[in-house]
């Protein structure tokens, strides 16, 4: 509990939660925007209704791992990490209390771009005169289905982070798998095809209800987003606990 | 906290108390670089001690290993008997500055120890006392990218005081500070030994370590070259310097 509350203290002493919420959602407005100017035919499909209103699953994920990874990171950059261990030298409680803190943060960061991106998509589709095909269970998916999955995003961030350690790397290797190695692997170009379901990204994806038939179900995405995010978490203990602090 | 008995013979032979820092055959290899070779001292209670050496010849390393931030490849480091992370409330018993920044820019100094503080459960009053005692009150408010060179070595100080210490190790403490910051450093360290505390400070700054320290550990190359009472190495009318000099000087 001592730990919970030094390391959400961490995060709000500084400005780097403000500025990546404040960049999540500015992102977000423009990437559902953009998506609503697609051709109305297109737009009028429910596929599509869902991956727009389904970017703040997306963006909220990625933002919440990066707020993961750099309450790493920056420790490390900053060399915070030294007097961090020497005030609690149990490494593995301290990177137990990144993933609990960074987990809430994520959830909170998830919810409000799952409901941003809904809000401005749906308001966006209906005065281009469209007509929703989603339901009730629907919004909830979007909504709480983005929660959940930047919460356990948010916990892949930490552990990944604790495993490689350096804040530009990290980051840029989060960005980057998120934004299109990930779509590479599992799009035509490798063609992983029916494995590329299973990958984190798009476990994320089903979560919040996208392309039913294609991802795995919003339960199945959950279960093994959890199964990656208590690897990572696990992996990144583990490693931090053993290596030298520089 | 729970405690919990361990059972069985002890694995340390009895601890001696007046022994706060005791490094035994201790040796730190980086690849092919030998960082710390069998280095063998031990601190006792009550001095301050100088832990002298060339740039590059451990002493930082030797301080990481002692405090558990690096795990040494042969021999031990223990303070007050134990490895630094098997000590109960380790932030209690022993305070570290180890660089100047070590802090993250963007958030206030006070923030800073406050973070610190909940982590170790120290009482947030103690974040107050601290602050004034480095005079640091004013400044506690601001981001520390605002802070001066002294005022940083100053919160560094703040944050090893935090657990009310019985030993401090310090890190080339007087890099930065000006020369009435060094005259204060210097009475707070003789305070500090006079309640029976301890103090390991590592510096090249042989002048100012001549006038501050009792007793002191020299290496060079990661090797013990001399330990003893300043007294007693400088009794031959040599000043410390040129001790340090005649015995840390590279072979031809």
């Amino acid at each position: 509990m001592a730990l919970l509350r030094s390391e959400l203290l961490k995060h709000r002493s500084t400005r780097t939660l403000l500025g990546l919420f404040a960049a999540m959602l500015g992102l977000i407005l423009l990437a559902v925007l953009l998506h609503s100017l697609l051709p109305a035919e297109q737009l009028a499909d429910r596929h599509t209704q869902l991956m727009v209103l389904g970017r703040g699953e997306f963006l909220g994920a990625l933002f919440a791992a990066l707020v993961g990874a750099m309450s790493v990171t920056a420790e490390i950059r900053h060399g915070t990490i030294r007097p961090t261990f020497l005030f609690s030298p149990r490494r593995d409680r301290v990177v137990a209390a990144k993933v609990g803190v960074s987990v809430a943060i994520g959830a909170g960061f998830g919810l409000l771009a799952g409901a941003a991106a809904v809000a401005v998509g749906a308001a966006a589709l209906r005065a281009r005169g469209i007509t929703l095909q989603l339901d009730g269970r629907d919004y909830i998916l979007l909504v709480a289905g983005s929660a959940a999955a930047a919460a356990l995003w948010a916990a892949i961030g930490v552990g990944v982070g604790a495993l490689v350690r350096h804040q530009v790397p990290t980051l840029v290797g989060i960005c980057a798998w998120l934004l299109f190695v990930e779509g590479l692997l599992a799009g035509d170009l490798v063609g992983l095809g029916e494995v590329g379901r299973y990958l984190p990204g798009s476990a994320a994806s089903a979560i919040s209800g996208q392309d039913p038939g294609t991802l795995l179900t919003p339960a199945a995405g959950l279960a093994l987003l959890a199964a990656y995010a208590a690897v990572a978490a696990l992996a990144g203990a583990v490693a931090i606990s053993r290596r030298d602090v520089g | 906290m729970t405690s919990h008995i361990d059972g069985g013979v002890p694995i340390a032979p009895a601890v001696d108390e007046a022994v706060v820092v005791a490094v035994r055959t201790l040796t730190k290899r980086f690849g092919d670089v030998v960082a710390v070779d069998d280095l063998t001292f031990s601190l006792r209670k009550g001095t301050v001690t100088g832990f002298l050496g060339p740039n590059g010849a451990g002493k930082t390393t030797t301080l990481r290993l002692l405090l558990g931030l690096a795990e040494p490849t042969a021999g031990e480091a223990l303070v007050f008997g134990r490895r630094y992370r098997d000590l109960v409330q380790p932030a209690r018993r022993v305070g570290a500055v180890l660089e100047t920044g070590d802090f993250h820019p963007g958030r206030p100094g006070r923030d800073h120890l406050r973070s610190l503080a909940l982590a170790a459960e120290i009482e947030p009053d103690r974040v107050e006392e601290v602050l004034e005692l480095v005079e640091l009150e004013s400044a506690a408010s601001r981001r520390v990218r605002t802070y001066s060179l002294g005022m940083r070595q100053r919160l560094g100080l703040a944050t090893a005081l935090l657990g009310d210490p019985e030993l401090l190790v310090l890190d080339e403490p007087a890099n930065g500070l000006d020369p009435a910051g060094v005259h204060w450093l210097r009475g707070f360290l003789r305070r500090f030994t006079d309640q029976g505390r301890t103090v390991l400070v590592s510096s090249h700054m042989l002048a100012e370590a001549a006038q501050t320290v009792d007793e002191v550990v020299i290496i060079d190359r990661g090797r013990l070259v001399a330990t003893g009472g300043i007294d007693e190495l400088t009794e031959d009318g040599r000043t410390l310097e040129e001790v340090f000099l005649a015995l840390t000087e590279a072979p031809t």
